[in-house]
């Protein structure tokens, strides 16, 4: 038993491994921004209604909810370079077959946002009982200012906790970039035991890692959360 | 642009030759993890003592674990130990043998029956003290009370999300192919080692997922309609 | 002055407003009595555009519009110089009572924080309210709430601020102290369209009292004449369903 797990090549091999975590937080924050941007106007652009729009919609989020990301992300990596490699080319002078992988990663993940959360954002701004609006048509309040002051603040604080869980969610899924070779964390535990022989103290490791930074951002979320329920408990 | 529709087709019958070694792991997964996710959810709700608080300590950890990560890191231990297990208990059977799709298995029920058993403690929150009081004024045990009254009514609280966990779970076997078990997109993958035509394979692959999934889809709507029946009011005046 | 004429409103299938007309004067207290489903509560809302007649004319004040074919710029209008008092109270759920009275005086009449802070503190000491004003809607009871959303109201200076069953979703005991609030609005001068059960208050409280049944005006007048001697068959069989027999003379 001795021979498979060595406190000695864990204590060597941690840091190591730990330093990649900057690739994840990269991924993550990236992909989450750009992903909520666009979330919100998928959202919006449900809302309204829209003869076309609303199927082309409905047909994208039903593909990026039924299929797993990593095939998207093998898409995205195989598929962008063949069906836009020309137009780069030619528009920008830009090689799409040099470009780094973690791009195809992300704007796999940030498509996948944009689904997931505009779902997300939907149900939250649909869950803002109608009576609020009609309480802002009836003091004279515009259909914007009613949707910006009144709809949106309160499906915001419905949309916290999902989105909460969404966000740790993609910073898991940032356990299957290695698969396009990208170095995070499980791609240098990876690399390192093929390297050195001794694999276990490796994935130990990111296990440990992703274990910690998960609950990390899980408290972090439930604290932000506690904090916004002014107005929602009652005091007697 | 120059994809391969000849390719495409094989990608796509492969694929659908390796469809039930998906279905297989997300159906059977899936119940056993209903089924072990309701006997957490309930121990917790109920607040047996030691083992609730140890249960409750184990889920919220395990949960931090990517599947990804929980996949290899399972087949590494069972690679490293199987060996000394094997002789220690006196099994034959040589580690070539055994199907990596059983550490599949173990993984996927490991985490699908923690996610489970959130979403059944949260049911159990949706349903009012009184149901539980009725049924003991009545003279139902605990137990009775719990199947007879409190499960039917958690049904079709559930429902909504047991359709999102299912579509997870589908996806979610996908990963299974990285412990070297031929599913739906390794399985797309195969006639690609001879073209060299990934993408045809991958999105022959989605194809086949997207599909399954909007079957899953189709199934829940029906499962809604059927079990929500005494909920619906009848419209007065 | 408010009136409209020829309202007709259909939900689907369901016509709820046939032909309704209405006067409403200035400095006028009216009440609209009916029993569930006569489409009182729909009148209402047609009149700020909550709902939208199929049908009808409307003057308020000195415009007159086209129910049918009403512009966006009307509308705000006759919503910047009324307000609603909703059921369920309708205060917003994230702002504090101050902040709900404030909202419409900086968003809507674009008034400074400072006055429209003045202005709202004075609103909700008015209907007693003013040591409440840090909190939030869900802190308050029911009656509470409703106060607050009668002061917002009344902090808007509306032309006419209108009422849809202001008391039918409070606790008995609630319902007196919020009454004895709508009575000082009422006593105020400004002009009201109520809608409510409550029979003595409309005896107190109204100018007119119209009874509406399936849709139509079946009649109005002063509440004396409309409670003590009603000339339609449809309104004398409403109000013994709720007047004791013993209080009501033909």
């Amino acid at each position: 038993m001795g021979s498979y797990f060595s406190a000695e090549r864990f204590i060597n091999v941690f840091p190591k491994i730990i330093s990649c975590i900057s690739v994840n937080f990269h991924i993550v924050l990236w992909s989450m921004l750009l992903g909520t941007i666009l979330a919100i106007f998928v959202a919006i652009l449900r809302l309204k209604e829209i003869p076309v729009v609303k199927q082309i919609l409905g047909v994208y989020i039903s593909f990026m909810r039924g299929t797993p990301l990593l095939v998207q992300m093998m898409i995205a990596f195989y598929g962008i370079p063949l069906v836009l490699g020309n137009v780069f080319m030619n528009l920008f002078g830009i090689n799409l077959n040099r470009v780094e992988p973690v791009v195809f990663v992300e704007i796999a993940i940030v498509l996948n946002e944009g689904a997931f959360l505009g779902e997300i954002f939907r149900g939250a701004i649909t869950a803002v009982p109608a009576l609020q609006t009609e309480a802002g048509y009836s003091i004279g309040m515009t259909g914007a200012q009613t949707f910006f002051r009144i709809v949106l603040p309160q499906a915001f604080k419905v949309a916290l906790p999902h989105y909460g869980v969404d966000f740790v969610g993609v910073f898991q899924n940032t356990s299957l970039v290695f698969t396009l070779g990208v170095v995070d964390v499980l791609g240098k535990a990876k690399t390192l035991g093929a390297a050195t022989g001794h694999t276990l103290e490796g994935y130990l490791a990111a296990t440990l890692i992703y274990i910690s930074f998960s609950l990390l951002l899980k408290g972090v979320f439930l604290f932000i959360e506690k904090n916004m329920k002014n107005g929602s408990a009652p005091a007697i | 642009m120059s994809f391969n529709v000849q390719s495409f087709i094989e990608a796509l019958r492969s694929a659908f030759k390796y469809a039930p070694v998906t279905l297989e792991l997300t159906v059977i997964t899936f119940l056993v993890s209903l089924v072990l996710g309701t006997v957490i959810a309930t121990v917790r709700h109920y607040r047996i003592p030691v083992i609730s608080q140890i249960l409750g300590v184990f889920v919220t950890v395990y949960m931090g674990l990517p599947m990804m990560v929980a996949l290899i890191l399972y087949n590494l231990l069972f690679m490293t130990f199987y060996n000394d297990f094997a002789t220690a208990l006196n099994i034959s059977t040589p580690i070539s043998e055994i199907n990596p799709i059983y550490i599949g298995f173990f993984a996927l029920i490991l985490g699908q029956s923690c996610s489970l058993s959130e979403a059944v403690r949260g049911a159990f929150r949706g349903i009012e003290k009184i149901q539980y009081e009725a049924g003991y004024s009545i003279g139902l045990s605990k137990i009775k009370t719990l199947y007879r009254i409190i499960f039917p009514q958690m049904v079709p609280i559930l429902l909504p999300g047991m359709q999102n966990s299912l579509i997870g779970l589908l996806k979610a076997s996908n990963l299974v192919s990285a412990i070297a078990v031929t599913e739906i997109m390794t399985g797309a993958l195969l006639p690609s080692l001879l073209y060299y035509s990934y993408l045809e394979s991958y999105v022959a692959a989605a194809l086949v997922y997207w599909i399954i999934g909007i079957g899953i889809e189709v199934l829940a709507h029906f499962a809604e309609k059927r079990s929500g029946q005494y909920l619906r009011r009848i419209n007065s005046d | 002055m408010i009136e409209l004429t020829g309202v007709k409103k259909a939900f689907g299938k369901q016509e709820v407003l046939k032909d309704v007309s209405i006067k409403v004067n200035d400095g006028e207290v009216v009440v609209i009595l009916g029993p569930s489903g006569s489409g009182k509560t729909t009148f209402l809302r047609c009149i700020n555009f909550l709902e939208r007649a199929e049908q009808g004319k409307m003057v308020f004040g000195d415009k007159i519009l086209d129910l049918k074919h009403v512009k966006k710029r009307d509308i705000l209008y006759v919503r910047r110089h009324s307000a609603f008092v909703f059921q369920n109270y309708g205060l917003f759920a994230h702002k504090t009572a101050l902040q709900n009275v404030m909202e419409g005086l900086t968003q809507v009449q674009k008034m400074n924080k400072a006055e429209a802070r003045k202005i709202a503190e004075d609103a909700l000491s008015w209907v007693g309210l003013l040591d409440k004003k840090d909190f939030y809607p869900a802190q308050l009871s029911g009656g509470q709430q409703q106060r607050v959303g009668i002061a917002r109201a009344v902090a808007l200076k509306p032309d006419v601020i209108l009422f849809d069953e202001p008391t039918s979703a409070l606790d008995p005991e609630l319902v007196g102290e919020t009454l004895e609030v709508i009575k000082k609005v009422a006593k105020m001068g400004i002009t009201m369209v109520v809608v409510t059960h409550e029979m003595s208050f409309a005896e107190d409280v109204a100018d007119r009292v119209i009874f509406m049944d399936g849709g139509v005006v079946v009649e109005e007048g002063k509440p004396g004449e409309i409670f003590y001697k009603p000339k339609e068959e449809r309104t004398r069989q409403f109000l013994s369903r709720i007047i004791p027999q013993d209080a009501y003379v033909i």
